[in-house]
């Protein structure tokens, strides 16, 4: 039985420590207790915890703005963050959890806000048919969160550029995005702002469960546990080397000749490495492919690999130049 | 035939020997969870504690981490799972996860009528 309500409002954009506070009020929340939590991260994708990276997100261009790669602990597919989004965590005992009491929270705020929104098969919130807030879930132990994102003023410019990933050449286990018509708030309430969205989900998250809610203040939140998560969601192995397998293969036609590279990838790092090519002799291509295995998977760290063939092959200096520049691509 | 125990927190233990044992997810688990989509499991000679996670299945949009019952040493997984985690929604007394061997603790282990009585108050 929920005996208490309470909200915490997080004062960093950063994802990581958003993640890590997360992660810890889901450690601490008790079985009285349900905990709304409210949180948004600048410029970050925000991936699902079974899902590739490379897959799902324009890695590359994605860090080259500026912005972050994150991944959560619930499950489901790639959503863009910026600060036109609002992030929404409930999070309670198992034996408290009541999906459609908790999606009542975000439909009586924005009937607060004359906004019509309804609940759809894909745990989708939508308005006119289109969406306007993903719901994910995370289960351990006897407690669970429902979180969610809330489009207020995202740019859906930058949302489409980082999620379109139109990669055939790269076959993945993991779980695939699906791509979904969304909308913006601020389409259907001209004056909506993130702090009104706040004021009134916190007031529905009253009204929803007959409670005053109170909020948590910073000095309960134990800082060296947080420090430990934020390690832990900011850390390359989290992020990359997570064990889902996959292929990418990248081939090219030259005036002198073909490259084909097969890649085998696993938790970040290159596992097999298969190269056809008729423009190299047979031990080139061997010591391009050892040179590869056990490489991680990104451009940078493929190209100082190669760069040491370049010594000891001077009669193939072009044609490792013109790998170079193909990988640079990944 | 071997005997199977059930933990309060859904997964089934079925002992092959007295250190020797296969978890796996019960019905009423994979019943609540829905088509699963993804799993991870861990590796073999990984070891696992009592309580501690071990493993996690992604069913639509939710992921739910799976409790060891049991300390041990992974021994052997069922690789098939990592394809075709629907197996799980399928047979879930067929699909074990895992096989752990050197058990040198179990959590709270319930028999069959115990279990039931669980899955009673769960509804």
């Amino acid at each position: 039985m929920i005996k208490n309500i309470k909200y915490i409002i997080s004062k960093d954009i950063n994802p990581y420590r958003n993640l890590a506070l997360e992660e810890y009020l889901l450690e601490t929340v008790d079985e009285e207790t349900c905990i709304l939590y409210l949180w948004q991260n600048k410029h970050t994708v925000v991936i699902g915890k079974n899902q590739n990276p490379w897959k799902e997100c324009k890695v590359k261009e994605l860090e080259r703005s500026g912005g972050s790669l994150a991944r959560r602990l619930s499950g489901g597919g790639a959503v863009y963050h910026d600060l036109g989004n609002l992030n929404f965590t409930i999070l309670l005992n198992k034996k408290n959890y009541d999906l459609n009491k908790q999606l009542d929270i975000i439909i009586k705020a924005l009937k607060l806000l004359n906004i019509n929104a309804v609940f759809t098969g894909r745990n989708d919130i939508t308005v006119d048919s289109k969406k306007f807030s993903g719901n994910a879930f995370y289960t351990k132990a006897q407690n669970s969160y429902h979180h969610g994102t809330i489009l207020i003023n995202v740019d859906i410019v930058n949302l489409s550029k980082y999620l379109n990933v139109a990669q055939d050449k790269l076959k993945s286990k993991g779980v695939k995005s699906v791509k979904s018509r969304v909308t913006n708030l601020i389409d259907y309430s001209h004056d909506l702002t993130i702090d009104l969205m706040k004021i009134k989900l916190i007031e529905a998250f009253s009204m929803v469960y007959g409670l005053k809610a109170e909020e948590i203040e910073d000095e309960f939140i134990e800082e060296n546990r947080i420090v430990d998560l934020y390690d832990k969601f900011s850390s390359w192995d989290w992020k990359y080397g997570r064990k889902i397998e996959f292929q990418h293969s990248i081939n090219k036609r030259y005036k002198w000749g073909n490259i084909d590279l097969n890649l085998s990838i696993n938790e970040g790092r290159i596992k097999e490495c298969i190269i056809y090519s008729d423009a190299m002799e047979v031990d080139l291509i061997e010591k391009l492919s050892n040179v590869l295995l056990n490489c991680v998977y990104s451009s940078k760290k493929m190209i100082e690999a190669i760069e040491k063939l370049k010594e000891t092959n001077n009669e193939y200096l072009d044609i490792i130049q013109e790998i170079q520049s193909l990988i640079e691509e990944i | 035939m071997n005997k199977t125990y059930y933990t309060r927190t859904h997964e089934w233990v079925e002992f092959i020997s007295e250190s020797k044992a296969r978890v796996g997810l019960t019905d009423f688990a994979q019943e609540s969870m829905g088509d699963l989509v993804f799993i991870n499991l861990p590796e073999v000679d990984d070891e696992v504690i009592v309580d501690e996670s071990f493993a996690d299945v992604e069913s639509v949009k939710a992921v739910e981490d799976v409790l060891s019952p049991l300390t041990g040493i992974v021994s052997a997984i069922n690789d098939d799972l990592l394809d075709t985690p629907e197996l799980i929604n399928q047979e879930p007394y067929e699909a074990w996860l895992v096989e752990i061997d050197n058990i040198t603790e179990k959590g709270e282990l319930l028999d069959e009528d115990e279990y039931k009585k669980v899955l009673s108050e769960e509804e």
